[in-house]
């Protein structure tokens, strides 16, 4: 899963730099992904400013999260830091949003803008028997665990899961333009697909108080990891 | 360098590597829960095994097996009493659907569960007491009738005992036990053992039997509609007649008719060239009874081929050990007599074929007729029951017509042969305990519903690397010579002590947790708990387990499953690691917090040492440079 979530901060930093923005992409070592199969963290961020403070391996404060699998959303507080209302979360499951938000608690729901969730996997190019990545050869897997640790990148970027993920990521905060993005995504149709295809519900402003979210089936929604700062 | 006096701090002397505990340790689990990156969870989920399924009366076998391999033949035995009243005798006559449907049969060969039951049955009759009477519930006023006292009967009877009622049982013959006793041979079932079985019966009291009393003679259909509830397992003890010339001469007999006189214990006379016509189970049963009899041949005459026989394998393969000669493919033409009395029969080539409603229709092959002397016939060719007095609208070619439920009508339920036409005592004795069931949900105005629907195990779901293979503990069977010498002696003998366990070891357990401890032993990450268990099964510290899934590979049953985390949504079930991504906050925070408040108690005393004047540093080695001031 790590090449997903590197996909998509990537493509946000690639193509953010290509619109003339400042734009940054990290690899989050501290999550110690020397370890297989375990939970990290990529993050991405661009702005109009100038980046001040280069080697800033975690984000204290992300404004989109993506979450590549479903089920970390029962995992850790991935909203740390995030102001109230502020935060979009794109999460790849096929199941039904008011079924995931059961597993947000209050205080992480608070920090939400908008919740996204788009069927990844099933937009996604189909190879072989399923599109995750580390669904793969010997060969091709020894390549993307020499990328995790930094080495040359054999495959192409946002491929497979990762290029709905961005798709629904860019059209549902609607910062960067979509088809800029999908300059730099490797398969630009699911991207597309996963642009058209998500569900978004969508929490009412900081003043109006916590009132019942509305869903909305959106044109867009998409994300990575990623804070702009 | 001299460490003489050496003085280490105290926050240096801490095994820094011992702080944070390993996660092989409760304390480590605790700091890392890394159950909440888990996409799937295994689970204990019990299927149904193919045996248990296959039973009619659902006897859970695999249970009972796992209990005579522990050698707790008690807990075995009131298992098997939970489903079937009389294992002395199903382990003896069963037709056993169970075995064949046993996975082990895929594996190698399959569990002789048959004779395991027998070995329990037989185990429970030797006891000094019933120890089924002990846990049953106090009688209420409500009796059942019951028509008929075989196996359907009785079961119903036992099971309506157990759920608190009393029955009348109204039994036509001058002893209870209906086909157990007039259509099952005695070197098939024992006369003694079917007495014991209905003597255990009758000792948990609120059971009665009156013999000597014949539906729609002595009691009426109105009679039983005057019951709170009534059960029909009348049976079919009225052999078919073969329509051919001749068949009223003196020596041709119904083969039930026979069996019925010879289980009773009336003399009967059978000649030595005896010819049995028909290719079931009753054929063979009589065949082999008339060898036992008159000393003689006996010869089954059978439409069917060889392939198409009835008659169970098992069967067979003894009928013919014994002696008994088969005439497949082949048809009664005619009866020879002379002075009234049999000498022979014409028989020809025939083949079995039925018309469209499944009537058999024999067709003949003319021109093959030839002549067989014999002197006795015995005819085998099915069974009904009269049922004239029964209102008409509820019977139909010698059974009883029933919903899916087996109702009648009203209270009435049905069962056994003469709901089902001739099957066997397994399936009466499912269609009493079902029966029992139901009249208890009906007289407490409950709904009647269908069988629920279970999931059964298939083979493949099994870790069949686990198993290895071993061959069945062959059953015991009396020689030959002895068997064809007398009525008495049984002809399948019994598993020993010893063979009864090493039978019920091999069982798979089927989708069925039996505690052997494979997921425990290979769980990489401590998280299969065998002393907290929930169930009866293992429990899993969903908080530490990270998923890996190798319990549920390695699962010989095939009851561990993967579920995805996500379909669980309990509130309450999810523990969010704060460390993985704050390792100074949470947990982590809290396992620090002695090593931070040592080195900040360190700082402050070297501060106060600098500050009194005092020039010796508690961070320098005593005696040799220490700082002065």
């Amino acid at each position: 899963m790590d090449k997903e979530a590197r996909d998509v901060s990537s493509c946000i930093a690639t193509a953010a730099r290509a619109l003339g923005l400042y734009a940054d992409n990290v690899s989050d070592y501290v999550d110690d992904p020397d370890r297989t199969n375990c939970l990290v963290r990529r993050y991405a961020r661009f702005g109009d400013s100038p980046i001040v403070d280069r080697f800033v391996y975690e984000n204290p404060r992300p404004d989109w999260v993506v979450l590549v699998e479903e089920t970390i959303i029962k995992a850790v507080d991935f909203l740390r830091g995030t102001p109230e209302r502020s935060g979009v979360l794109v999460i790849n499951s096929q199941r039904d949003p008011e079924y995931l938000l059961k597993f947000l608690p209050g205080e992480m729901k608070a920090k939400l803008a908008k919740f996204v969730v788009v069927d990844a996997v099933g937009l996604a190019e189909q190879r072989g028997g399923s599109p995750w990545m580390f669904v793969r050869n010997l060969s091709e897997l020894a390549f993307d665990r020499m990328s995790t640790e930094g080495a040359e990148e054999r495959l192409a970027i946002g491929l497979g899961i990762a290029a709905p993920l961005i798709g629904a990521l860019v059209a549902a905060t609607g910062v960067l333009p979509l088809d800029a993005v999908a300059g730099v995504v490797a398969d630009r149709d699911a991207m597309m697909r996963g642009a058209a295809h998500h569900a978004v519900v969508e929490f009412a402003a900081v003043a109006q108080g916590a009132g019942k979210p509305e869903t909305t089936q959106a044109t867009a929604p998409a994300a990575a990891p990623h804070a702009a700062r | 360098m001299s460490v003489r006096g050496t003085r280490i701090p105290p926050h240096l002397r801490l095994p820094i590597a011992g702080v944070t505990p390993p996660p092989t340790e409760k304390e480590g689990q605790r700091l890392f829960p890394t159950g909440n990156f888990r996409f799937y969870r295994p689970v204990y989920r019990d299927k149904t095994p193919p045996c248990n399924n296959a039973c009619p009366t659902g006897e859970q076998i695999q249970k009972y097996l796992d209990f005579v391999k522990h050698e707790r033949f008690l807990d075995g035995y009131l298992t098997i009493c939970e489903d079937n009243p009389m294992p002395s005798v199903t382990g003896r006559v069963c037709y056993h659907p169970c075995e064949t449907a046993c996975n082990r049969g895929e594996h190698d060969e399959p569990i002789g569960i048959r004779s395991v039951e027998r070995f329990l049955g037989d185990y429970g009759l030797a006891l000094p007491e019933n120890p089924v009477a002990g846990g049953l519930p106090a009688l209420g006023g409500t009796a059942v009738a019951i028509v008929g006292s075989g196996p359907a009967g009785l079961a119903c009877a036992y099971h309506l005992r157990r759920r608190g009622y009393s029955s009348v049982i109204f039994e036509a013959l001058e002893k209870p036990g209906g086909m157990l006793r007039a259509g099952i041979p005695h070197w098939h079932l024992p006369e003694e053992i079917l007495d014991a079985e209905i003597a255990k019966l009758l000792s948990l009291g609120g059971i009665e039997i009156r013999c000597g009393v014949r539906a729609g003679e002595d009691v009426s259909w109105e009679d039983l509609r005057g019951y709170p509830a009534a059960f029909l397992a009348l049976g079919q003890d009225v052999g078919r007649k073969l329509p051919v010339d001749g068949i009223g001469s003196r020596g041709v007999v119904g083969a039930l008719e026979f069996l019925r006189e010879a289980g009773l214990g009336r003399p009967v006379t059978v000649g030595r060239q005896v010819l049995v016509i028909g290719g079931g189970n009753t054929a063979s049963d009589a065949a082999r009874s008339a060898i036992r009899l008159g000393g003689g041949h006996a010869t089954i005459v059978s439409l069917e081929s060889e392939d198409e026989l009835l008659i169970v394998p098992e069967d067979l393969e003894q009928a013919r050990d014994e002696g008994v000669a088969l005439t497949p493919n082949a048809a009664l033409v005619r009866v020879l007599s002379s002075a009234g009395h049999v000498t022979g029969a014409v028989v020809c080539d025939a083949q079995l074929a039925r018309d469209d409603a499944g009537t058999v229709v024999p067709r003949l092959v003319p021109g093959t007729e030839r002549e067989v002397p014999c002197d006795t016939i015995m005819i085998a060719i099915g069974q009904i029951q009269q049922l004239a007095w029964l209102p008409s609208y509820l019977s139909d070619g010698g059974v009883i017509t029933a919903d899916e439920h087996g109702r009648v009508e009203g209270n009435v339920f049905v069962g056994g042969d003469v709901l089902r036409g001739p099957s066997m005592v397994v399936d009466a004795l499912g269609d009493g305990k079902r029966a029992a069931r139901d009249i208890d949900r009906l007289l407490t105005a409950q709904e009647l519903t269908g069988e629920p629907d279970v999931e059964i195990m298939p083979y493949q779901g099994l870790n069949a690397a686990y198993f290895r293979h071993a061959p069945r503990t062959p059953i015991p069977l009396a020689p030959p010579e002895q068997r064809r010498a007398s009525q008495k002696v049984e002809v399948t003998l019994a598993y020993s002590r010893e063979q009864a366990i090493a039978e019920s070891d091999r069982c798979m357990s089927c989708g069925v947790c039996n505690g052997c401890d494979n997921c425990y032993i290979v769980c990489p990450d401590v998280s299969v708990l065998r002393d907290a268990r929930e169930n009866g099964h293992y429990s899993i510290r969903t908080t530490y387990c990270k998923g890996c899934l190798v319990c549920v590979q390695e699962c010989p049953t095939g009851c561990l499953e993967k579920v995805p985390e996500l379909d669980f949504d309990d509130p309450a079930g999810v523990v969010r690691m704060e460390t993985a991504f704050a390792p100074y906050d949470g947990a982590h925070a809290e396992q620090s917090a002695f090593t931070k408040r040592l080195i900040e108690e360190t700082i402050a005393e070297y501060d106060a040492a600098r500050a009194s004047g005092n020039g010796r540093t508690a961070f320098m080695p005593n005696g040799d440079s220490g700082v002065t001031s």
